[in-house]
């Protein structure tokens, strides 16, 4: 069971790291600035960065998993 | 009282099938002016007080199965069935109405438009949000009968927990953890209870606020074509409602990487159990709590005892 929630993990992972890319993308083009404005560009931004540092940890896990059976002790 | 809880559950479920079926009849008469994405708003705010009185009714029964109880191999309940179960209906609400409901706001962003017809974007996303909203009315029903508050910090304990939380973080973010929040780290580290510090500072905290928020800026703007809506009101809520998914995005990316480690709460979140060997390991309070200092002091033959008043066999509850 341990794998399968893994590779699930990994493709949950996979496709918020997509949306952390659309988002910091999106944030940065001359028209999310003319439609939305300085603070959703940066409400964009932030967003994906923190989308992408959570996906990349929780990556991060998933691959663990494939090696490790300890349950780790801190948070 | 069982019975009583059953009726309710079946006239809750009679009531609803009934009500949503007269409104889809409505909807689907073809006496109504709306566009397809309209009628399914009206779908949904009309079959809401259906669902959140089902969800209520459910929570009564839920709360039939709290109670802490030790299997006779020693394995721990740590959620009642009844957690699970809501857990279980609350995922699959977020499994539909988080895709969609990211889907619609970054289609506008990016300006694109999938060959689905929006308006199916929307249904799924009301069905997600209908699910979401009768598991939060489950819960709070469940918790307004039990009592239970475990997962919340008791008032004179938050400098214990604040110090229980820094030793479950990574040394590195420690230090500068305490240094902030003025944590004496020369104390020692307190016993780990039913949940870990994370779960009680953290991670119910946190998903409590982001649901409360979802909650009541979705139901706004679903009510926005029956009452009127002041624009301001409006806008805040609409940025509030994406800045709430953008939180339960990143929160459940947390919840994922927290407890996937944690195996053995995997586990129990499905099957409501906590092996004793895990549990005298990385929750030792919870043991200690017990009477004698130990949960399976006495095991009897049967399969489970309960941790009724009578038998009281752990500190805290299976929540």
């Amino acid at each position: 069971m341990r794998p399968l929630i893994a590779v699930l993990g990994l493709v949950w992972s996979l496709a918020n790291l997509a949306i952390a890319y659309f988002f910091v993308t999106s944030a940065c083009v001359a028209k999310t600035a003319a439609k939305e404005g300085i603070v959703a560009q940066l409400s964009l931004l932030l967003g994906g960065v923190l989308i992408a540092a959570f996906a990349f940890l929780l990556a991060r896990e998933c691959v663990r998993m494939f090696s490790s059976s300890d349950a780790s002790g801190t948070a | 009282m069982r019975i009583v809880t059953w009726l309710l559950v079946a006239a809750g479920l009679a009531l609803t099938a009934f009500g949503v079926v007269t409104v889809l009849g409505q909807a689907g008469s073809g006496a109504q002016p709306w566009s397809a994405e309209l009628s399914d708003n009206f779908v949904f705010i009309k079959a809401l007080p259906f669902v959140l009185g089902l969800g209520v009714a459910v929570g009564l029964l839920m709360a039939r199965t709290y109670g802490a109880k030790v299997r006779s191999d020693g394995a721990i309940r740590r959620w009642s069935p009844g957690t699970v179960f809501g857990h279980a209906v609350l995922t699959v609400g977020f499994v539909l109405a988080l895709p969609t409901g990211m889907w619609q706001y970054l289609g506008g962003i990016l300006d694109v438009n999938l060959p689905i017809p929006i308006y199916l974007f929307y249904r799924v996303h009301y069905i997600g949000a209908a699910i979401v909203l009768f598991a939060v009315a489950a819960f709070m029903s469940y918790l307004w009968m039990t009592g239970d508050r475990s997962l919340l910090i008791a008032r004179g304990q938050w400098g214990r927990h604040l110090l229980g939380l820094a030793y479950e973080l990574p040394p590195r973010i420690r230090a500068p953890y305490a240094k902030l929040l003025r944590v004496d780290l020369r104390q020692p580290r307190p016993p780990t209870g039913q949940f870990t510090f994370y779960e009680k500072v953290v991670e119910f905290p946190s998903w409590s606020i982001l649901l409360a928020l979802i909650t009541i800026t979705g139901l706004i703007k679903a009510v926005r074509y029956l009452v009127p809506v002041p624009g301001l009101v409006l806008f805040l809520a609409s940025t509030l409602h994406v800045a709430a998914m953008v939180g339960i995005v990143i929160k459940l990316l947390d919840h994922l990487r927290y407890t996937f480690p944690r195996w053995p709460l995997v586990g129990a979140i499905t099957t409501t159990w906590v092996n004793e060997r895990y549990a005298r390991l990385r929750h030792p309070g919870w043991l200690q709590a017990a009477p004698g200092g130990s949960a399976p002091a006495t095991r009897h033959g049967g399969s489970e005892r309960s941790g009724s008043a009578a038998t009281p066999v752990v500190g805290g509850s299976a929540t």
